[in-house]
């Protein structure tokens, strides 16, 4: 049997137990390269279910739908490792109870799926606990060292560049599950904090903003970089700005429902004489 | 005997245009991004693009634009407006289905008040459209009665040579007869047959869409929660839309001094229509693409006779969860009216 006919069986099973009321995965799209995420009510719907290579969304985000988990009730969703760290950061920042979610857990290695066994996030927490030592290696990107070589003057005119095709559409806030702000920092019009115009200095606050809040945070899944309908490779500044959390912090966003935010919590041996 | 712009003269004829001074516009790809961009030299064309990914919309109608500026003195109150900059253009190789985009948003900015800043650069701009011979799967241009080969807000319509060496030339208007006379010499008469242009299927009955979508019973549906519950509410649909028109006021700059700007918007936001009480009539997201399916296909042919769509397909093509005008308006064609 297939790794996504297995699944079917145990999407309709935790249907049919009433185990879970709601089952969040994938779907074909409109084009033979296209996902769409599938929210599976009933174990017939489990039929549309398609799990393969092209299943790279992060689909988390929807967990924390307004009401979604307020009935206490068990939801099933489908994620890579990426997508467990982030429940587990979701968690650990209290916009979601864990325990209400059933973890279908698989990984891509090129184009092939592999199932991961467990149910609850903490079951996969050895697997998630070993992405750390890899870590530095994982987040390296030619195209980052590339941007480290220039001069500063060099860089901004690169991300000037880059960000001057942002049309403010907040794709990338949209499809990042670490977004969640019930109200926005731009959205917060008396007064006006940040500039919603998309000329050089609105685009420049928006995304070195948005860099800031997802420092120590990002798992890097790529939401935001796919989503973004101008292409702008925001993927960079989120790995670059995790190379910095890990470097001076040890942290790897996502180790476990209990890890604390790293840029907002301090010890008293912290080297720093100050709170930011 | 038609006459015919070959494809080697381009590079002349966009030299003509820039000495006559006009700056030229047309489908530039650079890197993994397309738009329309002001190029000086014919190379720079990508003119194989289905469609370039942002919408020609930018060009009348810029994502940020200042239009008054204040200064507040002791004594005084200083304004200063932002005219419109008088810039004539050619833009060179857009879609048929962009340049209809243009004329559906004709009437909306000229309803009540006329917009200058629209108008003039309608006014000032000769759009010279390309038919096209090449379509994707988001393509729907004949799903909304328009067609690869639409004149509809071009003033120049070419279609390609079958021979693949030029386009025979079509002029539509007296702003693409005085464009194309300033290359007349660069144009000759000619019968090669031109390519046919593509096929595009319909995706949908449009007309059993608007039946649906205009009995009032069905504006409660619980269709429009089903459709749109993957939706994030982006606002990458919107933006990308040749046809959404949208826009919103901000000042910027302090009590003393600062700008007023005009700035894209979108009904994809909570924000778009929060109250100052906090009270918001679109509280959901269904409620929102509700909203903008009914904006194109039922409340704006309802005051201008067109639907606000031209069928581009960006709406769905660039959606980060494969969402859109053609898969909504598929499924509303299969329900009761």
């Amino acid at each position: 049997m297939t790794i996504q006919e297995q699944y079917k069986t145990r999407v309709r099973e935790l249907l049919s137990s009433g185990t879970v009321k709601m089952v969040i995965g994938y779907k074909a799209g409109t084009t033979a390269d296209r996902r769409r995420p599938l929210f599976i009510r009933t174990p017939e719907e489990a039929d549309q279910l398609l799990l393969d290579s092209a299943c790279i969304a992060n689909l988390s985000g929807y967990l924390i739908a307004e009401g979604l988990l307020s009935d206490e009730k068990r939801v099933g969703i489908f994620l890579k490792p990426d997508g467990i760290r982030t429940i587990n950061i979701l968690a650990a920042e209290a916009q979601l109870n864990i325990e209400q979610i059933i973890v279908l857990g698989f990984d891509i290695t090129g184009q092939e799926v592999t199932a991961l066994q467990g149910e609850t996030a903490g079951d996969f927490s050895a697997l998630i606990e070993s992405i750390k030592e890899g870590a530095p290696e994982a987040l390296k990107n030619p195209l980052i060292d590339q941007l480290e070589q220039l001069n500063p003057k060099e860089r901004f005119a690169y991300w000037q560049a880059e960000f001057s095709r942002c049309i403010k559409c907040y794709a990338c806030r949209q499809a990042c599950p670490m977004c969640y702000c019930r109200r926005c920092i731009v959205d917060c019009n008396q007064p006006q904090w940040v500039n919603t115009s998309s000329h050089t200095l609105g685009n420049f606050e928006w995304n070195i903003v948005r860099a800031f809040h997802l420092s120590g945070r990002c798992v890097g899944c790529g939401n935001c970089d796919r989503a973004c309908p101008v292409n702008i490779p925001l993927r960079l500044i989120n790995a670059r700005m995790a190379q910095e959390v890990l470097g001076s912090f040890d942290h790897l966003a996502g180790m476990s429902d209990t890890q604390e935010p790293v840029l907002a919590s301090f010890k008293k041996d912290d080297s720093e004489t100050f709170i930011l | 005997m038609t006459r015919i712009l070959l494809s080697d003269k381009l590079d002349n004829c966009v030299a003509r245009w820039r000495k006559a001074g006009l700056t030229v516009i047309g489908p530039v790809k650079k890197e993994t991004f397309s738009s329309y961009a002001v190029v000086e030299k014919a190379a720079e064309f990508d003119l194989g693009l289905v469609l370039p990914d942002r919408s020609i919309k930018g060009l009348f109608f810029p994502q940020t634009e200042p239009m008054l500026e204040y200064t507040i003195k002791k004594q005084a109150i200083d304004t200063k407006d932002f005219a419109p900059p008088s810039d004539k253009r050619i833009i060179f190789g857009a879609r048929p289905c962009d340049a209809s985009g243009l004329a559906i948003d004709d009437p909306l900015f000229g309803w009540d008040y006329k917009d200058e800043y629209w108008f003039q650069r309608r006014n000032e701009t000769v759009i010279v459209s390309i038919a096209c011979t090449r379509a994707d799967d988001f393509c729907m241009c004949t799903s909304l009665k328009l067609a690869p080969d639409s004149t509809k807000g071009s003033d120049v319509l070419l279609r390609p040579l079958q021979n693949n060496k030029g386009w025979l030339v079509q002029e539509l208007t007296d702003r693409g007869r005085e464009a194309f006379s300033q290359i007349a010499d660069l144009l000759q008469e000619g019968s090669e047959p031109a390519a046919p242009t593509v096929v595009v299927a319909e995706k949908f009955n449009l007309d059993a869409c608007v039946a649906w979508l205009q009995n009032p019973a069905n504006f409660d549906s619980s269709f429009w929660k089903e459709i749109s519950m993957r939706c994030i509410g982006c606002a990458s649909c919107t933006f990308l839309c040749p046809t959404c028109h949208c826009f919103d006021f901000q000042d910027e700059g302090d009590t003393y001094s600062g700008i007023r700007r005009k700035n894209w918007d979108s009904c994809s936001f909570a924000l778009f229509t929060m109250h100052t009480s906090g009270h918001n009539p679109r509280a959901t997201q269904s409620a929102r693409w509700r909203q903008r399916i009914m904006h194109k296909f039922n409340y704006f042919p309802g005051k201008f006779s067109v639907n606000s769509c031209s069928g581009c397909g960006r709406c769905s093509r660039q959606c980060p969860v494969d969402m859109g005008i053609t898969e909504t308006l598929q499924a509303i064609s299969t329900l009761k009216p």
